[in-house]
């Protein structure tokens, strides 16, 4: 019985760093369609995003159905429950990459990139999200708080791309269209920043039993 | 062990306690009735010869006895009986004693009581006058006799019980000790009793037949690991759900995975999409290749299915690391793209000028002129074809490789010789330094390579620059230094001017006449002959290559610089 269990545990692993992959593939194609605007890539962006989509329903009811039928404890509830909340997770960092490719159908002017740092921000952001999902494959805390420490730098950058717009904004260089859409592009890469950061604190949790800033009452009943 | 050994120990004793019950009692109950018997009958005798002679009075003076007296008369009626009364008694006339004594002059019976408990036995005579004169004994039957034993025997079962469990577990434990104490490693040394021989050999015979596979087993397993940890490639195996196997140190290097720890899925170490299909294709009975971009390096991942009974069980994953032999097939599609593009140029303008020729359009005074053009355009391919030749003759090793000692001084000397009217007609002043080294070379690769070097310096010089040749020992090596105060090489560059028909500058390359060849034949000459090359070069301000050469024979012979 035991054994059945492991090997669906086992399943589910594997399943779910398919699935970090895919989401890893997902926003680093978006950060390239930032950079240079290409249909096809899109295309591919959105193709991924719909195999996430499915994944996570699919990952989502074989944790339902683990939960139900073993009645897990300890470790391997919190690994359950862990890899619950982490696969809503990444199904929205695959969510808001399509987010990202299709506002970048309406940015216009390339040569307002050169002056933002929303590569930057996009690099980074890749950067995050691949180290959670790698903090997770191999269970690795210290990776997982660099993930966390991390995602000031994106927070920043953002609120500088922001700062930027506004100039251009103000001395005309840009139209206000395309602006709001890179303002959205960058908004949505700060979430999917967030949305590693949330991996990375599943895996401490998953690992430790210990939630950052978020302590379990211990009086609740 | 002990329960049975106990429990047949029980049986025994108790199938030999009721025999010998069984059988004492019979012959002793069947003893003492035939004495009983007797005793009645003399005593009936005696009392009949008694009464006969002295009447019924003899009786009645008779003390109180064990035995019962009756005294029936001729027709039944009891006339005396010594226990009871004998008005209150029934005729006796149908007792089978009394008929009989009647008959025959005695008779005998005996009867069993209501109970069973007793048993009556009957002695009848018959006297002279008629009468009958019955003596009776009462004695227990064998049920009674067994019920009064019933307290010894529960007595002696329970001894048994304690004395059968006692002995049961002394023996099944000397039985069953030798065994346990069996020291297993050393069978021939324990002392056992003969029953067991053949057990302990039959079990000391299969141990060595274990040992021996797993020895073997063991050295298989090892000669496997040597061969998989020694091999460049990286190998994996991994079961039907990705979980490794086995591993290689090559796979964790390969896949930049520094620590594994073991009954992981495969993906932990990669979860690239090409490694994922790949490894879900061989999965699913499918041979796969795929190529990995893993950081700087590119793998080859091959993927084999392994197959069981018809299901798959697993696969075995291959690694190769194919970025020097992707590099390689990139500069020879290269190489082949330039030297078509470098034999072409030459050839279109000689073709060019041959067709205006021919077409008449040129005036007879300047056919001299378009044949200058084409004689030039062909000594440009010759010399390409030359270098191209040469530099395929390094790269096979089929240049002549006799090694001969040679002065490089004075080889430097006659190369910058050659060079004079060329460097003369810029403006370029050549000189020499250094002392006379001897190196171990070929002398043929040594001219092209020193020519090459010095070519290139007269060539990409500024006009009335200078050139400086210096040979000289360093480090246990002879260094030869060619300086110019040319052009330099950006630095993004001097990486890869020694690559084929690699040119900083490809604008002015046909003016200079170069083919692009000269500092690969210079890097492919150095490598034949052991020398390492050293390049420092300075954009706009010159360039300064070093080779070094092994030392071969200490004859330096001090020489005062040469100008030239």
């Amino acid at each position: 019985m035991r054994l059945r269990f492991d090997r669906q545990l086992n399943w589910l692993h594997v399943e779910l760093i398919k699935l970090g992959s895919l989401c890893e593939k997902a926003i680093a194609l978006s950060a390239r369609v930032l950079e240079a605007r290409s249909d096809e890539v899109i295309d591919e962006i959105l193709g991924v995003a719909a195999q996430i989509k499915a994944k996570e329903k699919e990952l989502e009811s074989y944790c339902m159905m683990l939960l139900l039928k073993q009645q897990p404890v300890a470790k391997d509830f919190r690994e359950i429950s862990a890899a619950l909340k982490m696969v809503s997770d990444l199904e929205r960092i695959g969510d808001q990459a399509a987010d990202i490719a299709d506002l970048s159908r309406h940015i216009r002017g390339e040569t307002v990139h050169g002056l933002l740092h929303i590569n930057d921000m996009a690099e980074a952001t890749v950067k995050m999200v691949t180290a959670s999902v790698d903090a997770f494959v191999k269970g690795n805390l210290q990776l997982a708080e660099k993930v966390m420490e991390d995602d000031d730098i994106v927070d920043s950058l953002f609120n500088q791309i922001k700062d930027e717009l506004i100039c251009m904004i103000q001395e005309k260089r840009i139209e206000a269209e395309s602006a709001l859409d890179l303002l959205m592009a960058a908004k949505y890469l700060e979430r999917i920043g967030d949305h590693a950061v949330n991996l990375a604190e599943w895996v401490e949790y998953s690992v430790t039993g210990k939630r950052k800033n978020n302590e379990v009452p211990q009086n609740l009943w | 062990m002990t329960k049975k050994i106990f429990r047949s120990m029980l049986l025994l004793s108790m199938i030999v306690l009721v025999a010998a019950i069984g059988g004492v009692m019979g012959v002793l109950y069947h003893y003492f009735s035939e004495n009983m018997s007797d005793t009645l009958r003399s005593e009936a005798m005696y009392l009949a010869v008694a009464v006969d002679d002295e009447g019924t009075g003899y009786l009645e003076r008779l003390p109180a006895q064990t035995e019962r007296i009756t005294l029936i008369d001729g027709d039944g009626t009891v006339i005396y009986d010594n226990m009871a009364d004998p008005s209150n008694m029934e005729n006796h006339a149908d007792r089978v004693e009394v008929k009989e004594a009647m008959e025959r002059g005695y008779g005998e019976s005996s009867r069993y009581s209501g109970t069973l408990s007793e048993r009556t036995m009957y002695y009848a005579i018959r006297l002279s006058s008629g009468q009958v004169l019955r003596v009776a004994n009462t004695h227990y039957t064998v049920f009674t006799l067994f019920g009064g034993l019933i307290s010894p025997i529960v007595l002696i079962l329970a001894g048994m019980l304690i004395l059968s469990a006692v002995i049961s577990s002394r023996v099944s434990r000397r039985i069953v000790e030798p065994m346990n104490v069996l020291d297993l490693d050393h069978l021939d040394q324990v002392p056992v009793y003969d029953e067991l021989v053949p057990f302990v050999t039959k079990i000391s015979r299969q141990k060595k037949t274990i040992k021996r596979q797993l020895a073997d087993a063991k050295k298989q397993q090892e000669e496997f690991s040597v061969i998989t940890e020694n091999m460049q490639e990286g190998f994996l195996v991994i079961d039907s759900e990705t979980e490794v196997l086995s591993f290689n140190k090559s796979a964790l290097k390969l896949l930049h995975a520094d620590y594994f720890a073991p009954k992981q899925s495969v993906l932990t170490l990669n979860r690239s999409e090409a490694f994922c299909q790949a490894v879900e294709a061989a999965l699913g009975g499918e041979h796969t290749e795929a190529v990995l971009e893993l950081g700087q390096k590119r793998c080859q991942l091959i993927a084999n299915p392994v197959w069981e009974k018809k299901t798959v069980k697993g696969a075995i994953l291959i690694l190769i690391d194919v970025t020097e032999k992707m590099d390689r097939e990139h500069l020879r599609r290269e190489f082949t793209a330039n030297v078509s593009h470098e034999l072409k140029t030459p050839l279109t303008s000689i073709s060019g000028y041959a067709e205006i020729i021919q077409n008449g359009f040129v005036r007879p005074e300047d056919v001299g002129k378009f044949a200058g053009k084409i004689f030039e355009e062909s000594q440009r391919l010759i010399t390409l074809v030359n270098d191209i030749i040469r530099i395929s003759q390094l790269d096979e090793g089929l240049m002549p490789y006799e090694h001969e000692e040679i002065d490089l001084y004075e080889e430097a000397k006659e190369t910058l010789v050659h060079l004079e009217p060329a460097a003369r007609h810029r403006g370029i002043s050549l000189s020499l330094n250094g002392e006379h080294f001897y190196i171990s070379s070929v002398r043929t690769i040594l001219h092209e390579v020193l020519f090459n070097l010095c070519d290139n310096a007269v060539k990409y010089n500024k006009e009335n620059g200078s050139v400086r040749v210096t040979v000289g020992r360093q480090d246990g090596h002879v260094t030869l230094t060619v300086e110019d105060t040319g052009i330099g090489i950006p630095q993004e560059d001097q990486e890869r001017v020694f690559e084929r028909f690699y040119r900083v500058d490809k604008s002015h390359s046909r003016e200079i006449g170069g083919t692009g060849l000269g500092l690969s034949i210079v890097k492919h000459g150095a490598a034949s002959m052991g020398a390492t090359i050293d390049m420092k070069s300075t954009l706009g301000e010159g360039t300064a290559i070093t080779l070094r050469f092994p030392l071969a024979v200490e004859t330096a012979q001090p020489d005062g610089p040469e100008q030239h």
